[in-house]
């Protein structure tokens, strides 16, 4: 297999991967008021009060080639002070641990947690960097996407790519829940009819987080 | 520290790295049934079909990786699609074959080069689709597997082996060990649950596939 090299195509792979991992991964957007009512400047102010963010979701993966969509489930934790576990429990057993700069890749194998091939990490990184954005609703700070609001009901944020990058993901949309505060799914689309779904549950606003939970796979 | 061992042990060594250049035989074999030939074929995928695999690859025995794998394919015009894709659901790569013609419908670094993509076809091709042609040879080997051996003009030679263990091996021209295929029970709808290919030549990596519950 041929080795990741530090070139120009490898900073076009991480933009592609930053694209499509942070928008799997926006699910710590979320609000603590009602968001009916609010405005685009409120419902920013109120990404200021998380301190974390707790949950499971399911991604349907839906591409060209398959007849049913790929479906994945999996849950994350988020600590506004710089640290995420985003995990897969199914079908592919897998964790990005992120802690300050650090990002490390596991997957779990043979009864145990075998370390991923270096070359997806600074792309996570990378992503990483865009979703803490993202999660202190600095979206107009963003160099790959431009936002929209749209008022409620449902409330949606729209992101759109910039040129070049609509050339594999066409827009992504992120609905609110009714309850306050909780994004109910993400919505990616892709040219050729590919979409990513990914449905939210039980999730919990800032609850206390063991260290252990960013620390270890 | 005694000197006067080091040329044995050096030709020990010598005698070691040798034997992995030496020819194989063939193996003999006893005469085989038409249903023999059938089981071997059989091996392979037949019709229309889909599935979706959790990928482990080891290079050099160390690093590992894990993805998804989906392919699709109809042997009858020897038609291959598969995509590539991180456990995100970020794809990494993806193309097409037709007859003996391939097409590269997206790939990402480190997934974009030409050798990358022969390579990953060349495996596919090895795993899912039955040689084409005639076998040149099948029958049972003496201790009653069933062995089924096709050979290429390019003097490379696939042989399909069942016994306890069913496997699909693949020798060079020198009659080296080049590739190997194990597919492991149960079976569902004709595809092993899990299959690990193991590529010694030319750089050597292997790959552990299990198949997700639900396809095919």
């Amino acid at each position: 297999m041929a080795e990741c090299s530090r070139d120009g195509r490898m900073r076009k792979s991480v933009l592609r991967e930053i694209v499509f991992l942070g928008a799997v991964t926006v699910a710590g957007l979320v609000a603590d008021e009602p968001v009916h009512s609010q405005d685009w400047a409120s419902l920013k102010e109120s990404f200021r009060n998380i301190q974390s963010v707790k949950a499971e979701f399911v991604q349907e993966r839906h591409l060209q080639i398959l007849k049913a969509p790929l479906v994945s489930e999996g849950r994350f934790f988020y600590l506004a002070s710089g640290s995420l576990r985003w995990e897969y429990l199914s079908p592919l057993q897998s964790v990005m641990l992120q802690k300050g700069d650090n990002v490390q890749l596991y997957h779990f194998s043979e009864g145990a947690w075998k370390q991923d091939m270096a070359q997806g990490v600074e792309a996570r990184r990378m992503v990483l960097a865009e979703m803490s954005q993202w999660f202190q609703g600095r979206f107009e700070e963003s160099r790959i996407f431009r936002h929209s609001y749209s008022q409620c009901p449902p409330c949606r944020i729209l992101l759109t790519p910039g040129e070049g990058i609509n050339k594999f993901i066409l827009g992504i949309e992120i609905v609110l829940s009714d309850r306050p505060g909780v994004i109910e799914r993400v919505e990616i689309t892709e040219p050729g009819g590919s979409a990513t779904r990914i449905v939210f549950r039980n999730v919990e606003l800032n609850a206390g987080l063991p260290s252990k939970v960013f620390d270890e796979p | 520290m005694n000197f006067r061992k080091k040329p044995k042990i050096g030709l020990f060594a010598l005698v070691m790295l040798c034997a992995g250049c030496l020819y194989t035989p063939e193996t003999a074999l006893l005469p085989g049934t038409q249903e023999d030939l059938e089981s071997c074929v059989a091996l392979f995928p037949s019709g229309h079909w889909e599935c979706v695999h959790k990928i482990e690859g080891v290079i050099q025995g160390e690093r590992s990786s894990s993805m998804l794998g989906i392919i699709r394919g109809y042997p009858a015009g020897r038609e291959l699609h598969t995509v590539l894709l991180t456990p995100e659901g970020f794809i990494l790569f993806e193309a097409e074959q037709h007859e003996h013609a391939m097409s590269v419908l997206k790939a990402v670094a480190p997934f974009d080069s030409p050798a990358f993509a022969r390579g990953l076809m060349e495996d596919l091709n090895f795993l899912s689709l039955a040689p084409e042609g005639g076998p040149s040879k099948w029958g049972r080997t003496a201790d009653g597997a069933i062995l089924c051996r096709w050979e290429s003009p390019d003097g490379t030679r696939r042989e399909v082996t069942l016994s306890t263990v069913r496997k699909i091996s693949l020798r060079d021209k020198h009659g080296d060990l080049a590739k190997e295929a194990l597919f492991m029970a149960p079976f569902v709808k004709g595809l092993a649950s899990q299959m690990e290919l193991r590529v010694h030549k030319p750089a050597p990596y292997r790959l552990k596939m299990n198949l997700l519950p639900g396809t095919p």
